[in-house]
């Protein structure tokens, strides 16, 4: 299957690790999201990445793509988790499903 | 030659500094390039040197060839932050920037950037001797594992989710090839020994003995003992010092049987060691050729003051220990091991006890001192201990608390998510950061538990860990948004909001809580006590009480050494009360180590009823 490369990239909320284990308290958010991310992987066979940012250990991805270092300028801390499909914002103030994964997937460019 | 490397490990007040000191100037007068550093932040390298030093190499006066740095963990961790964040600060916005600083402020960041400032030091090659003068035992034995923890959490979840506490693993794989090296240094036996200064005491042989298998554990095997405060037998002339010399000398057989390490036996001095002609003395005892030094200098120093700084008024004592109208009270009492903790949790607990409180003792000291003080078995549940109606006793275990926390987690888990999904999270949880958590967890059970009139904790929650607790919590407050996507996850965040809010205001409220410290009078646990209390004060907890263990009664200062002893005591009493404001809780030494029921009952009657001792009771209320 040689679909082209789609780059999902969700930038996270401030936290000490993306499962959301570390803290005292557990989101179940923050499982159901890692979840629907595992599932997405095993389905598409490696075909599609999910790349996750933490602001304190990547600072750096935040300020890279305009759409989202613009989010962020406008309602602070508060625009997280992030969601961008090929570096083009698709969602905000929430994370993504699973369906939304698979749709923005399939589709291959989020629009 | 390859560059030496000497750690000095034990307590705050058994004399590390000191013995580390005195090894880098005899090495540094054998012609040999010296750096001495420390990672503890309660270093008092400055005081020994009688000069600045500071988060910088600086050469010691005095001493050709040796240098110092004292490794200020703020300070590393300010670099490290900066070094990652200074890029953003034109550009990211202000909140954001806000909540990045909160984040380094968590005790991970502040482990990893000491850590990280400590593995340059493993890296330098331009001494031929790096001696660490190192943090207090537990805090070490962390250090040290790290590489080991980090390392192999890092190879796991490469295979995994490629996610860490510390990052994305592609971000941290150089630093992982700076944690092996650093490994295999440290195990290294031609590079690294590691030395263990202890006094002749019980609770400092299970300790040596806990982190000489953990070291050995992660490969350390090069170990040698130091073992320091031995009383001289020529001053112990009369009974009560006789008892305690006999007491000591039965440890020290037991210490060179248990461990089949070498032992140089170090002896007590009637005075504090300072400045390069002194620690000259000490090197030359610590060689071995003669011990002369130590015990001739006993002249008097010309102290002749007998006098107890103000002691603590009862009645201020009892309003601060006993609970009033119906409210529960929790007795905190924190200290390094070793310096009598367990037994003032234990006499505390039982004096209140027989006062008709329902009162719980709790510990969280793996080695369980209390059933041994006791002299009953305390286990994982509270169960009433024989001969002391009223008394409750327990034992928190933290590793088995890690493994009921992350079985509670992946079992909620399991109902709901993948088998991957599972094993990602048991990946996670591996996670140094997970036995901090799990503790907190089951000690705030207790603490809000309210069966009882008192619940003394012999083991304190850390400033560190209540930070942890606050930290996700004031940030929850902005995240809030975002994160509560369900309903479900809004409960779940309110209702652990509201448990935490409760917890924080009982910390907080001085009538239900006390937190005490327990010392030695003596400079470095002084000084350690206050920085902790100043942490615990940042987070929002008063420090109520100190108690100094083991002062010399002036009836038992009959020679020149224990009088001036006594006198350094003394200082340091008076030293407590200005660094802290209030007056001095004093557990004067008794001939016999506190075992049994008869002994806690004594010294309960010297810590509480009789407070201002024998020396004409001055009696300062609080301040």
């Amino acid at each position: 299957m040689a679909k082209p490369q789609v780059t999902i990239e969700i930038f996270d909320p401030p936290m000490c690790c993306p499962t959301g284990l570390c803290g005292p308290t557990i989101d179940p958010a923050l499982l159901d999201v890692h979840e629907a991310i595992l599932r997405l992987e095993r389905e598409q066979n490696g075909a599609t990445r999910v790349v996750r940012y933490l602001l304190a250990q990547q600072p750096a991805k935040f300020m890279e793509y305009p759409e989202v270092l613009e989010r962020l300028k406008r309602l602070g801390v508060n625009a997280l988790p992030i969601t961008t499909v090929n570096k083009r914002v698709v969602k905000d103030r929430a994370y993504p499903t699973y369906e939304e994964l698979a749709a923005w997937m399939n589709r291959g460019a989020g629009q | 030659m390859p560059t030496e490397y000497l750690f000095f490990s034990g307590k705050g007040g058994v004399g590390k500094t000191t013995m580390a000191c005195a090894t880098a100037v005899q090495q540094a007068d054998a012609g040999r390039r010296t750096l001495i550093v420390t990672t503890d932040p309660a270093s008092n390298l400055a005081d020994v040197f009688e000069q600045p030093i500071g988060h910088q190499v600086t050469p010691i006066a005095g001493v050709p060839n040796l240098w110092a740095m004292e490794i200020d963990p703020d300070k590393a961790t300010e670099e490290y932050r900066e070094r990652i964040l200074g890029p953003f600060r034109l550009l990211m916005p202000e909140d954001v920037l806000k909540v990045l600083e909160e984040q380094f402020r968590s005790p991970c960041t502040t482990e990893m950037a000491s850590f990280d400032r400590f593995v340059d030091f493993l890296d330098r090659e331009d001494f031929d001797l790096v001696i660490f003068d190192t943090a207090p035992t537990g805090h070490t034995i962390r250090l040290l594992e790290l590489p080991v923890d980090w390392s192999q959490h890092i190879e796991e979840s490469a295979k995994g989710s490629g996610q860490t506490c510390l990052g994305p693993v592609q971000a941290i794989q150089e630093s992982k090839a700076k944690y092996d090296r650093a490994i295999a240094l440290l195990t290294n036996p031609g590079h690294t020994r590691f030395i263990f200064v202890l006094q002749p005491e019980q609770t400092a042989i299970f300790e040596t003995e806990r982190s000489a298998t953990e070291l050995r554990r992660i490969g350390v095997e090069s170990q040698e003992l130091i073992v320091n405060g031995i009383l001289p037998a020529e001053v112990c002339d009369q009974p009560f010092f006789r008892k305690r010399y006999e007491m000591q000398q039965r440890h020290l057989t037991e210490i060179r049987k248990r461990f089949s390490l070498p032992v140089k036996e170090m002896y007590l001095r009637d005075r504090e060691v300072k400045g390069v002609a002194s620690l000259r003395e000490v090197a030359q005892d610590l060689r071995g050729t003669s011990r002369a030094s130590s015990v001739l200098s006993a002249s008097v120093a010309g102290i002749a003051t007998t006098e107890l700084p103000h002691a603590m008024n009862p009645a201020t004592l009892t309003g601060l220990l006993v609970p009033r109208n119906g409210v529960s009270k929790s007795i905190f009492f924190a200290g390094k091991g070793g310096v009598g903790k367990t037994s003032v949790s234990c006499i505390t607990a039982v004096h209140l006890a027989q006062q008709g409180l329902k009162t719980l003792l709790l510990t969280t000291d793996p080695a369980a001192h209390i059933g041994q003080v006791l002299d009953v078995p305390v286990g994982d549940q509270p169960a009433p201990v024989a001969g002391v109606p009223c008394l409750w006793a327990a034992r928190i275990d933290a590793k088995r608390a890690t493994e009921e926390y992350k079985a509670r987690i992946l079992a909620d888990a399991r109902a709901r998510y993948s088998e991957e999904m599972l094993l990602a999270m048991r990946e996670e949880l591996e996670s140094p950061c997970t036995e901090e958590m799990a503790a907190f967890d089951k000690f705030t059970e207790y603490a809000d538990s309210d069966g009882y009139d008192v619940i003394v904790f012999d083991t304190a929650p850390t400033g560190h860990t209540l930070r942890l607790l606050e930290l996700p919590f004031d940030y929850s407050q902005q995240v809030e948004l975002m994160v509560t996507t369900t309903e479900e996850s809004g409960a779940l965040r309110a209702e652990t909001r509201a448990r935490l809010n409760r917890i924080i205001a009982r910390l907080r409220d001085p009538d239900r809580t006390v937190f005490a410290f327990v010392v030695y009078p003596e400079s470095t646990p002084v000084v350690e006590a206050h920085r902790a209390s100043l942490d615990l004060a940042a987070a929002g907890i008063p420090t109520q009480l100190v108690v100094a263990n083991q002062v010399i009664p002036t009836e038992q200062a009959t020679n020149a050494f224990f009088r001036n002893r006594r006198a350094m005591q003394l200082k340091y009493l008076d030293e407590i009360e200005r660094r802290f404001g209030f007056p001095v809780l004093v557990l004067p030494l008794l001939d016999r180590e506190i075992r049994g029921l008869p002994v806690v009952e004594q010294a309960a009657s010297l810590l509480f009823t009789e407070p201002a001792l024998d020396d004409g009771g001055v009696v300062a209320a609080m301040a």
